[in-house]
């Protein structure tokens, strides 16, 4: 494959218009990028929206973008409809461009300069990649400069791609006809169909039967009610801001807008509930596993920032409960879509065990007037100005009374000790917790001394499991012991809970009565498992 | 009569026939599919044995996921590509 500084091959292709296109006249006057594509090949058409973005950003200069497709004029030419694709495709019959770049798999992108020669080249999808061409071609148009690839945008930082169709056709496979191009994630999706229900039937109860709910009453998604909604987003109602997994359903503005009506949310609700379903959507948060997993684990979403109190969402007395209508109909809409359009029915998809409350309703918001510390919003690299949510594999809450202790660390003691007993007890390092400080804990904490990061540190160095624990082999967490780190707390010897203190993420919340925090345990966290994710309150 | 905006996941997810059973697993290629759970290779290791000895299984192609939490990446599938079963191994 070409690299950096090698001399890219001049050539001349025919673009999907039937006009001539050259490489050396295309540079005369500067940067040209050259991305190889397959139209089949989900990551290429994962990265298409992006060229697209970056050709849009380069204004007049936008045909410097190029595509070279490895496949046919009609595929191509469905490719290039599909995503409305701005710039030049040229067709590489025969593959003899592509084996002349020789780029092991597609996507692969090429920079080349004025004087022919190779830039910078990459293969697959990488968003970091996408935003330092950007950034080259940007700059050397004296553009201002532009993140073209967000990094909260719902598609995954990197992705690898397909085989490069000349390596393929080298194999001399027979991989037989080509399947439907799959799209990880489409700009639009199908509308909504209408269901006309008689007046002879109750709409309520057809909801229940027609299992868009059937397991609590809804208010019936009708066409005026999910318009007034629809007037109110400035999104098209086709586009899509995810797909739900483990069906991948489209979660479609006028589909996450049905869903929002069914569970009583107001018009208004919608700015934070579509960031809701980008985060959940978001591969770092897996909901696949959270949904089918037969643990307890749902997205509990933690909002914080203005937007909390503009929208009318609880943060204080009974922030868990039934306390406000944002909360328990933004929640909900949540779990609506996760079953409507991610499938997850429960006994069907969804085989948790136990589940728990929070499948109805899981929301609640930060209490910024009652905390002493920085936002979770500001922790999580937002202005204090913006608002974010942050969605968290959650299992029930547990409550923590410590209404003796006068010190902060009397206070994190306690909380450690629940905090011990989170996923299982013996079972260290596998998972991460949100513990809750209730405001007046917070207010002694703050008192003592402790900001956020100290108190987080001091619940990490001060939660353990005695090695007595450990006396019955055959118990869980009892196989993975070789690998747990052993200190030391009050004295005795314990193996430490967590791998890391980020796996305790500290949020104050609740009423300024009652010295109860909560602490929620986790589903399998990082990589493998789920990790939270934060993504901003906007449109 | 009331119009409802259906609220429900409409495409077609598709119909697929399951593949034809093995007649036998003598000489047959198997392949086994450790989904990572905790066990999971423990009990893989007695199956591979009694396929080979009680059965006659050829050979036996052991892949596993990296994670249990999530479907099978590409490469792990394409590892059972050009085998005549598979049997996955769920654990705990």
């Amino acid at each position: 494959m070409l690299a950096t500084k090698d001399v890219a091959a001049d050539f001349t292709l025919r673009r999907l218009d039937g006009e001539a296109w050259s490489l050396a006249a295309a540079t005369r006057d500067g940067l040209v990028l050259l991305a190889f594509v397959e139209t089949d090949c989900p990551t290429c058409r994962l990265a298409a929206p992006y060229l697209k973005r970056l050709a849009e950003a380069l204004g007049d200069r936008g045909e410097r973008v190029v595509a070279v497709s490895q496949d046919g004029e009609l595929e191509t030419r469905a490719l290039v409809e599909t995503y409305r694709l701005p710039f030049p495709v040229l067709l590489d019959d025969g593959l003899e461009v592509s084996r002349a770049y020789d780029p092991p798999s597609v996507p692969a992108l090429f920079l080349v300069d004025g004087e022919g020669r190779v830039l910078r080249s990459s293969v697959g999808f990488e968003k970091a990649e996408i935003n330092q061409v950007a950034d080259a071609m940007l700059s050397a148009l004296g553009l201002p400069s532009r993140i073209i690839a967000e990094a909260d945008d719902g598609a995954p930082a990197l992705m690898p791609g397909c085989s490069s169709r000349h390596v393929e056709h080298g194999l001399d496979v027979d991989t037989g006809p080509a399947p439907e191009p799959i799209d990880l994630r489409p700009e639009t999706g199908p509308r909504a169909s209408r269901v006309e229900v008689p007046d002879d039937v109750d709409p309520y109860e057809y909801c229940m039967s027609a299992g868009f709910s059937p397991f609590l009453p809804v208010v019936p998604p009708t066409a005026e009610r999910v318009d007034a909604f629809l007037d109110e987003v400035p999104l098209p109602p086709d586009a899509v801001l995810g797909l739900v997994p483990p069906c991948y359903g489209q979660a479609t503005v006028e589909k996450v807008a049905a869903n929002a009506v069914m569970a009583g949310c107001r018009p208004e609700h919608m700015e934070v509930l579509f960031p809701m379903v980008r985060a959940m959507c978001d591969e770092r948060f897996n909901l696949h596993g959270v949904q089918a997993t037969t643990h307890s684990a749902t997205p509990l979403t933690i909002l914080s920032g203005p937007a909390a109190e503009r929208l009318g969402f609880a943060s204080g007395a009974g922030v868990f409960g039934n306390t406000a209508r944002a909360n328990s109909t933004v929640g909900r809409a949540l779990q609506l879509i996760m079953t409507n359009l991610g499938g997850a029915r429960p006994g069907e998809i969804d085989m948790a065990t136990l589940a728990s409350p929070g499948r109805f309703s899981y929301c609640i918001a930060e209490n910024h007037a009652d905390s002493p510390w920085q936002p979770l919003h500001v922790d999580r690299g937002y202005a204090p100005e913006e608002s974010a949510v942050t969605l968290f594999a959650g299992a029930g809450l547990s409550v923590v009374s410590e209404h003796t202790a006068r010190t902060g660390a009397g206070v994190l003691r306690t909380l450690a000790a629940t905090l011990a007993t989170v996923w299982s007890w013996r079972s260290c390092g596998r998972v991460e917790a949100v513990v809750v400080i209730c405001p007046e804990h917070a207010a002694t904490l703050a008192a003592d001394g402790f900001g956020k990061e100290r108190a987080r540190d001091f619940l990490y160095d001060n939660t353990g499991v005695p090695l007595r624990a450990y006396e019955h082999e055959g118990t869980e967490g009892t196989q993975l012991r070789a690998s747990y780190e052993e200190i030391l707390i009050d004295g005795e010897p314990h193996y430490r809970k967590f791998a890391d203190p980020s796996q305790i993420l500290l949020v104050v919340a609740g009423g300024t009565a009652g010295k109860f925090s909560g602490v929620i345990g986790g589903w399998l966290s990082g990589p493998r498992g789920s990790q939270m994710v934060t993504y901003p309150v906007r449109w | 009569m009331t119009t409802l905006v259906n609220p429900l996941f409409e495409a077609d997810s598709g119909s697929a026939e399951p593949a034809p059973r093995l007649d036998t697993l003598a000489g047959k290629k198997l392949g086994l599919l450790d989904i990572s759970k905790p066990g999971g290779s423990v009990f893989l290791d007695r199956l591979e044995t009694l396929l080979v000895e009680r059965h006659g299984v050829a050979e036996v192609v052991r892949v596993a996921k990296p994670t249990y939490t999530k479907p099978a990446p590409a490469d792990v599938l394409e590892g059972l590509r050009f085998v005549d079963g598979v049997i996955e191994a769920l654990a705990d």
